[in-house]
């Protein structure tokens, strides 16, 4: 390759870099996030504290009590479900 | 104590420490009590800093493993928070957990993990300081590192092996279909991370730490299979890996 050509390639891989930045899985700064418990449908959760699921989406049921989420900081608390049984629940900051 | 100190203060003083960290017997109960407080303090520093490798042994074996470990590497430093540097390597060569062949580069995780933590904090910059850069002048640029930067590279699972004893109560088996990991270590903020680095992103991570110039550095990477240069940069501004970078 000449020295123009692997420059283009460069440029284009360096464009190509910046579009894969957004949500691309990696684990970035979660500073200003809090690990909620409780709220998180089965599949989607961030991790857990215990149990036969671990981590990210292996959450087997809606909502499970020691599966947490990554929310914004202080919004945790606020958060309500409902439950299948119809009962209400907010989040945690712990698991339950 | 008085006949002791004949043979010189500086004598009575390295006898003093080697018998400090040594297996044997002492004669002295009060010595031997003190010794005893010096090994408890150093198992439990090693216990915090490898509380993987400590789940995978089991807690009795570990501290057993820390016993042998403390005599044979006894700290080179006053700080607490420096000790264990060489635990991969001891591992590596200690024949009791032979049949845990992946163990020592778990412990080279934590303790990546241990230097991400007090290493020297520094902004760091994204993807987007490099696409400003000229295309011309891409190939050119330096990048510089952020000090919590590193990778342990390893031809077992380590990152799936440290994530399932780390956050989940029981370890999760993992499948038959693993491949060995490279784990890029991060610390942006205030907290470390462990991403996964593709293995062929690894040669370009030690090209651009030791100040390979960008397009002289991805030249050397390319030739590597799966290697994808726009995957391994993103990769690093993502991670917060890179502080700054200087064009020619």
């Amino acid at each position: 390759m000449t020295i123009r050509t692997t420059n283009l390639a460069l440029a284009a891989a360096v464009a190509a870099a910046s579009l894969m930045s957004v949500g691309a899985g990696a684990q970035t700064a979660n500073t200003d996030k809090e690990r909620c418990y409780g709220i998180s449908m089965a599949g989607k959760n961030d991790c857990a504290a215990t149990g036969n699921n671990s981590c990210a989406g292996q959450a087997k049921a809606d909502y499970d009590a020691k599966a947490w989420k990554y929310v914004a900081k202080g919004s945790c608390m606020n958060m309500e479900v409902t439950l299948k049984d119809g009962m209400k629940r907010k989040g945690t900051l712990t698991p339950m | 104590m008085l006949a002791r100190l004949e043979g010189g203060l500086a004598d009575f003083q390295s006898g003093f420490a080697a018998s400090l960290l040594s297996a044997e017997k002492v004669a002295d109960r009060r010595f031997s009590v003190h010794r005893n407080n010096v090994k408890a303090s150093l198992v439990a520093a090693l216990a915090a800093r490898f509380p993987v490798v400590s789940r995978l042994v089991g807690v009795e074996f570990f501290q057993a493993m820390a016993l042998v470990f403390i005599e044979r590497c006894p700290p080179r430093s006053p700080v607490l928070a420096a000790y264990g540097a060489g635990m991969g390597d001891f591992l590596d060569g200690f024949e009791p957990v032979a049949d845990l062949p992946y163990l020592a580069d778990v412990s080279r995780l934590e303790w990546g993990r241990r230097l991400a933590w007090h290493a020297a904090d520094a902004s760091t910059i994204s993807i987007e300081a490099l696409t400003a850069v000229e295309p011309d002048r891409l190939a050119g640029v330096r990048l510089d590192l952020h000090p919590a930067a590193s990778v342990v590279a390893s031809v077992w699972p380590v990152i799936s092996i440290w994530t399932t004893n780390t956050g989940d109560e029981e370890a999760r088996p993992i499948g038959p279909d693993w491949v060995g990991q490279s784990a890029l270590i991060t610390r942006p903020g205030l907290e470390v991370f462990v991403n996964a680095l593709p293995p062929s992103a690894e040669l370009l991570f030690r090209s651009l730490s030791a100040g390979v110039a960008l397009g002289e550095a991805v030249a050397r990477a390319e030739h590597i299979a799966g290697f994808e240069t726009a995957a391994a940069l993103s990769l690093l501004f993502r991670t917060g890996a890179v502080t700054s970078l200087a064009v020619e």
